[in-house]
């Protein structure tokens, strides 16, 4: 059964038509990658399946529920079923990084806080940063802060993870320890779709890679396949570009 | 013919002190208070409101704090309302801080980064809660020294209460000068007064901003 459907998606910035009629369907489980050229439009296409980008054209539906209007209670609703991991991990400075965790829980949820900060530690854990509970954000590391970023997600209990670009500002050397929480969520069977640069890890992890090209979805298939045999030009110039 | 005793200056110069400071602090009380309201219209989704919020600022901000108090003092007896030199003076400097501290606020709320509207957004936090637990937060942090800064604004501005006829410092200073035929001395002492109360304030918004401006 397909969790996230999305039909003849438009959207226009101004001038800019930056995606022209996008089709794509993700089942419950589906570890789907967006890859593409900076401006092609595939962080603009995450952005929209939890509602940061309204759209123009087309329809997106989350587990049979169609998401039409943009008003604050459908958004909500919305976001409920959608976790998303950004680029810059947007921690929030002012709360430990175990009340980052529980906050929105509390708030939006009002769950008790005796079983959220059960079930904060046991995220922590399963980020490996077990210890960090009281820890300030800004004194954690790039790799760290983004780990607890993915705990802060998780704890809403969402049915998908939107994961845009997480490892970007990462240096280097703490991209694995990102990567490998990732991996681990998708062997659990959480549905991901993930913009991401790593195109090994794209490979290794997801079930469906989706090139996207000026705002269109150009080709689409499983990595095996799209990487080593790319049927278009522009997706054999990107991957020898990248890989 | 002086039959003024330094001890008597100083002794009404404090009493004058006194008052400065009790409307230096009404006016800064209430004008947090009136700051608050105006910064919650101006950051409103309804643009009759942001509208409202934007006019009380530019006109509080764009007209002399003197012509305030003259519009409020004799505004307010023209319109057969009698009010008291000192509920004037509070009434105008209240209304004065509040639109000046709306926009300082306002600011602080315009720092905070995108991405923290958007990662608590993405955690299905709805407009006030995103406000009350995210925003406000690191913008009150922000806003403590600029604020206290800005009480020293206030303390100032209650010089020209004096001239709608509230016996504060200053004019407490200009009855005294008329007597004793000693402006220089009686200014000086009402300048150190002012400074007295004010320095303090200066070195404690620093003090704030070295500590606070860290990102918790």
């Amino acid at each position: 059964m397909s969790l996230v459907n999305i039909t003849g998606l438009h959207k226009h910035y101004g001038p800019n038509h930056v995606l022209k009629g996008v089709d794509l369907t993700v089942k419950q489980g589906d570890v789907v990658t967006l890859i593409g050229r900076s401006g092609s439009g595939k962080s603009t296409l995450l952005r929209t399946i939890n509602g940061l980008e309204s759209f123009d054209e087309g329809s997106i539906t989350l587990a049979g529920q169609t998401i039409g209007s943009r008003d604050a209670k459908t958004l909500q609703q919305l976001r409920l079923q959608v976790g998303m991991v950004f680029q810059q991990f947007n921690l929030f400075p002012h709360l430990t990084v175990g009340e980052n965790i529980m906050m929105s829980p509390r708030v939006v949820k009002g769950e008790s806080p005796h079983v959220l900060r059960e079930e904060a530690h046991a995220l922590l854990a399963k980020v490996g940063l077990a210890d960090k509970f009281d820890a300030w954000p800004d004194q954690l590391s790039g790799g760290q802060q983004q780990r607890v970023a993915i705990a802060r997600a998780l704890a809403m209990k969402p049915q998908v993870l939107l994961c845009d670009e997480i490892t970007s500002a990462l240096d280097p050397e703490l991209v694995n320890e990102v990567l490998a929480v990732v991996r681990q969520l998708a062997q659990e069977g959480m549905t991901l779709i993930m913009v991401t640069h790593e195109m090994r890890f794209a490979r290794d992890v997801s079930n469906h890679v989706v090139f996207m090209h000026q705002g269109k979805i150009h080709e689409a298939g499983h990595p095996s396949d799209l990487f080593s045999r790319p049927q278009t030009p522009e997706l054999q110039n990107f991957v020898s570009a990248v890989m | 013919m002086n039959d003024f005793t330094l001890g008597d200056i100083l002794h009404a110069l404090l009493g004058g002190l006194q008052w400065t400071a009790i409307l230096s602090l009404t006016a800064f009380v209430l004008g947090s208070c009136g700051g608050l309201i105006i910064l919650a219209l101006r950051l409103a989704h309804r643009p009759v409101l942001v509208w409202l919020a934007k006019t009380f600022i530019e006109v509080f901000q764009g007209t002399p704090l003197l012509m305030q108090l003259f519009i409020v003092f004799f505004g307010l007896s023209l319109g057969g309302v009698e009010i008291p030199p000192w509920l004037a003076a509070a009434l105008g400097l209240t209304l004065y801080t509040s639109a000046y501290l709306a926009e300082i606020w306002r600011g602080c709320v315009n720092a905070i980064p995108n991405a923290q509207w958007e990662g608590s957004a993405a955690l299905a936090l709805n407009r006030y809660q995103q406000m009350r637990h995210v925003i406000l937060p690191q913008a009150l942090r922000m806003a403590i020294a600029p604020t206290v800064g800005f009480l020293v604004q206030v303390v100032k501005g209650t010089s020209v209460a004096s001239i709608i006829g509230f016996v504060e410092l200053t004019k407490t200073g200009g009855m005294l000068a008329n007597a004793t035929f000693e402006p220089f001395l009686i200014y000086g002492l009402v300048a150190a007064g002012y400074f007295l109360l004010c320095y303090p304030l200066s070195l404690y918004s620093r003090h704030l901003e070295r500590t606070l401006h860290v990102a918790r």
